[in-house]
């Protein structure tokens, strides 16, 4: 785990003719197939793994384009209703010189998520192929982005609190746009992206161009 | 048992066909676009159509702010605004609903809603925050493909697609006429003017109204319209009369309608309505309007018709059979030279003459030609005494000049014509009052007074006194040469001559001649109120009349009267002296001394005692001459001012109150005068007789 530069050779489960059980953590023999405390199914790898991640990622990456181009808030103020959208509405807290808080809605709102496709989509190519990072290196990059992936959900919450507080009638009220559900989608897609992806296989791709 | 197992948990085994493996997840991410499409898709579709909107200026206009509304429903947003290509215009961009757009007919209104206060009331008070939006009305069509539309400075105020109808109302004048001013139907408001506009021919204003359902159910070819702006005042014989519709009309005018004859037919898109001055105009108008077979004729007249007008009422008997529809003058060759005489062109209603009303103008003219051979004739005549306004009257004239319809040059029947007798009223009323303040009342009075003063004098002067025991002394000395009937009846004279004085004063004072004066002169005074609040013209009428009434209140009748009493008192104790009440029983008892003194004549020196008597009788007569002189002076002023009134009174005609009251006691005054002219002449005539009963 240490040392992750070196390639250096180590027993992997399957390896060892084990299996792990991903619900409860009992390591069982390769030829059971369901696991003996929980019963949850076993299986070495998930056949099914990078499709999944793939699936969820284009479903992310689809909810990701109307997030940006439609109004994240549209706010009524005596009668004037104006929208903004995601990075008009970065912008504008530039324009107001907030520059810390237009810092953190950036990188929350598009850094993260921008930067979490592009990590499951490397993670994801670079199974079954020579990679220039390590598999340890690699299954860091996937812990950050497992980790980092939820606080994506900023954005959504401040929208959620925006719209429930300011309801002042036809004084000043917030509604939610279109681009809210569909960022909060994505975020849930990519998350769900990440979670499909099987980290076993990193250890495999691995492993092959040395066995 | 590891190694047994690894081929069946090989990872590549798992790629061998992938599209059986497939994942239901994929379902996910086609899902995600299938939506993500629709939303783009939807969107694109709420876009709606984009329409140009060209307008004078943008006061007010926000890109993506500014919505457009119709009903006060948003049925769009301002995108873009521009110019246009000369710069003279703002041209606006804004997207319509599709489904809206699809109606838009070409000549939909735009117009922009700004906060607006004026006397009709504040409206677009709602985009004082909200900023000012677009508002359109038309009339939806299907399938519209217009795109380009014109806006207006201004919010119209007929808009389509209300329903109502819309009219036109033309009037002379459209100087009360504002844009917007309600149009009223029994108090309600019922629509609203459009601005006035000049007519083609610019002799007339056009207006255009808009009247709302359901009132312009209401409407018929023969509603009449009438201008009921601000505020009217109407000064008659009834008093000052102030007439308001409603205080927005009174700042912004308005017109009402009523129909005030039942019957006429639907409005159609020609019709256009009179509009009249004031209700009571449009209600004359009824009686004005003329069937459409009216007989064109003329009259001549030789005189000025100067306050007859067009329009004036032509009336036989007393019945509107017509108006005046042209005035004009032309010249007559006369053997003398040439003439100028004045032409007024009328039209008669057969109708109103009792005609079919489809009788045609042969039949009318026949019809007035009996008239005219019955002895009717045309002639000017006033309208009301408050008025110079003249009408033109066929009226029966007694005795006329044979006459019958005759063509003018033009083929225009002319119906003869009399010389009116038009009093002028403002002179005659002037010329009543004139005469009635130069009337020397004070002077009669003042010489009235004189007299009994004189009278008085004489009656308790020592020598009048003195007569009858003169009288007494007289007859004592001449007993036996006056024995005559005439003397005895003496005291009856006087007696009778003071009664004649007493019922001279008691008819002053039962008729109450003073106070019938000056009721007379009160109502005078009304009636002169009565004309100051009609007419604003007479100031000076009025003025005069309220000097003789203050005149006629300081009148000394009082002083006059009791001057008569006094007379009367010592009239009284002339003949309830004991003297004259002794004078029958002493002549009865002094024809003993009669004899005697037939004796003394005899015996001479009793001549001259005789002769004193009469001397002093005559001395007594004398001075009741001088004062009788005076008599006649004051019966012919007397008798001048009746002749005067009575001319007046003709020449005044009507039989009003005032003249027959005023004819009255200028009647009393003359019996009175007569009397007092009488007593004067018989005293004149023979003075001895006041003494000696001849």
């Amino acid at each position: 785990m240490e040392n992750a530069g070196s390639a250096r050779t180590y027993l992997t489960a399957r390896d060892a003719g084990l299996i792990n059980c991903t619900t409860c953590g009992r390591v069982s023999s390769a030829d059971e197939t369901a696991c003996a405390r929980c019963g949850a199914a076993l299986a070495s790898r998930d056949t099914q793994s990078l499709q999944k991640v793939w699936a969820w990622w284009i479903a992310g990456i689809i909810a990701f384009v109307p997030a940006n181009l439609y109004p994240m808030l549209k706010t009524a103020t005596l009668g004037t209703e104006t929208e903004s959208t995601l990075l008009g509405g970065i912008l504008e807290l530039v324009h107001h010189g907030s520059l810390g808080i237009a810092a953190i809605v950036f990188f929350a709102s598009i850094v993260i998520p921008a930067s979490k496709f592009l990590a499951v989509a490397y993670l994801a190519l670079s199974i079954g192929r020579p990679s220039r990072f390590t598999a340890h290196r690699r299954h860091q990059i996937y812990k950050v982005v497992e980790f980092v992936g939820r606080w994506s959900m900023i954005d959504v919450f401040v929208v959620a609190i925006l719209t429930a507080l300011v309801q002042l009638g036809s004084a000043a009220s917030i509604h939610p746009g279109i681009a809210a559900v569909s960022f909060a989608l994505s975020v849930a897609f990519t998350m769900l992206s990440a979670q499909s992806f099987d980290a076993r296989l990193i250890w495999d791709a691995d492993k092959e161009p040395h066995t | 048992m590891t190694l047994r197992n690894v081929p069946d948990m090989d990872v590549v085994s798992a790629k061998r066909s992938p599209w059986r493996n497939l994942s239901l997840v994929w379902l996910v991410p086609i899902l995600a676009l299938i939506v993500s499409m629709g939303v783009a898709w939807q969107s694109y579709n709420n876009k709606g159509t984009l329409i140009t909107i060209v307008f004078k200026d943008a006061a007010g206009i926000t890109p993506k702010d500014t919505t457009i509304r119709f009903r006060d429903v948003i049925i769009g947003a301002v995108e873009e605004v521009s110019f246009s290509k000369d710069m003279s215009n703002v041209v606006i961009s804004a997207r319509i609903n599709k489904d809206v757009a699809a109606t838009l007919s070409p000549d939909t209104l735009f117009w922009v809603v700004r906060p607006e206060v004026s006397a009709r009331g504040i409206s677009g008070l709602s985009t004082v925050l909200s900023g000012v939006y677009i508002d359109a009305a038309w009339i939806p069509i299907e399938g519209s493909t217009s795109r380009d539309f014109n806006g207006l400075s201004e919010t119209p105020l007929i808009r389509p697609g209300h329903e109502g109808t819309r009219i036109k109302i033309r009037s002379k004048n459209g100087s009360s006429l504002t844009p917007g001013a309600p149009v009223f139907f029994r108090g309600m408001e019922v629509g609203r003017l459009d601005t006035p506009k000049l007519s083609e021919t610019a002799d007339s204003t056009d207006v255009e109204a808009f009247i709302n359902a359901p009132y312009d159910k209401f409407l018929t070819t023969d509603t009449r319209f009438w201008n009921v702006s601000g505020f009217s005042v109407t000064l008659g014989a009834a008093g000052l009369n102030l007439n308001v519709a409603s205080l927005g009309s009174l700042l912004t005018g308005g017109v009402a309608f009523e129909n005030i004859i039942s019957g006429g037919g639907p409005v159609t898109d020609k019709t256009i309505y009179r509009l009249f001055a004031d209700e009571g105009a449009a209600r004359d108008s009824i009686f004005t309007q003329l069937s459409a077979n009216a007989v064109k004729m003329s009259v001549v007249f030789t005189e000025s018709v100067s306050g007859l007008a067009s329009g004036a009422p032509v009336e036989f008997r007393g019945l509107r059979i017509g108006q005046v529809s042209a005035i004009g003058a032309f010249v007559v060759k006369t053997p003398s030279g040439s003439t100028v005489n004045m032409r007024a062109v009328i039209s008669i209603d057969p109708q109103t003459l009792g005609l079919d009303a489809n009788a045609t103008p042969e039949t009318t003219r026949a019809f007035l030609d009996n008239l005219i051979a019955d002895g009717v004739r045309a002639r000017l005549s006033t309208t009301s005494i408050f008025s110079a306004a003249l009408k033109i009257e066929l009226a029966d004239v007694p005795n006329p000049a044979t006459a019958r319809i005759e063509d003018d040059a033009d083929g225009t029947p002319i119906i003869p014509s009399v010389p009116s007798q038009l009093p002028d009223f403002t002179a005659t009323a002037q010329g009543v009052l004139e005469r009635v303040n130069k009337l020397p009342i004070e002077d009669v009075m003042t010489q009235a007074i004189s007299l009994m003063a004189s009278i008085e004098t004489i009656a308790s002067s020592k020598g009048t006194q003195q007569a009858p025991a003169a009288i007494l002394g007289l007859i004592e000395d001449a007993r036996g040469l006056i024995g005559k009937d005439d003397t005895q009846a003496l005291p009856g004279e006087l007696l009778a001559v003071i009664t004649d004085l007493r019922s001279i004063v008691s008819e002053l004072k039962d008729r109450g001649l003073v106070d019938q004066l000056s009721s007379a002169l009160t109502s005078l005074d009304k009636a002169a109120g009565d004309v100051a609040t009609a007419s604003g013209a007479l100031p000076k009428l009025v003025e005069d009349l309220r000097a003789i009434a203050t005149k006629v209140n300081d009148l000394k009748a009082e002083e006059l009267i009791a001057a008569v009493t006094r007379v009367m008192d010592s009239a009284d104790a002339l003949i309830t002296t004991d003297g004259v009440k002794s004078i029958p029983p002493a002549l009865a008892s002094a024809l003993t001394e009669v004899q005697a003194a037939l004796r003394d004549l005899r015996d001479g020196g009793a001549v001259e005692n005789t002769n004193a008597a009469l001397a002093s009788a005559r001395e007594a007569a004398d001075a009741v001459a001088l004062a009788a002189k005076s008599f006649p002076g004051m019966t012919s002023q007397l008798d001048a001012v009746i002749s005067k009134a009575d001319a007046l009174i003709a020449s005044y005609g009507a039989k009003s109150t005032f003249s027959s009251e005023t004819l009255d006691l200028l009647r009393e005054l003359k019996t009175a005068a007569q009397s007092v002219s009488k007593l004067a002449r018989t005293i004149e005539r023979n003075p001895n007789s006041l003494i000696l009963g001849r």
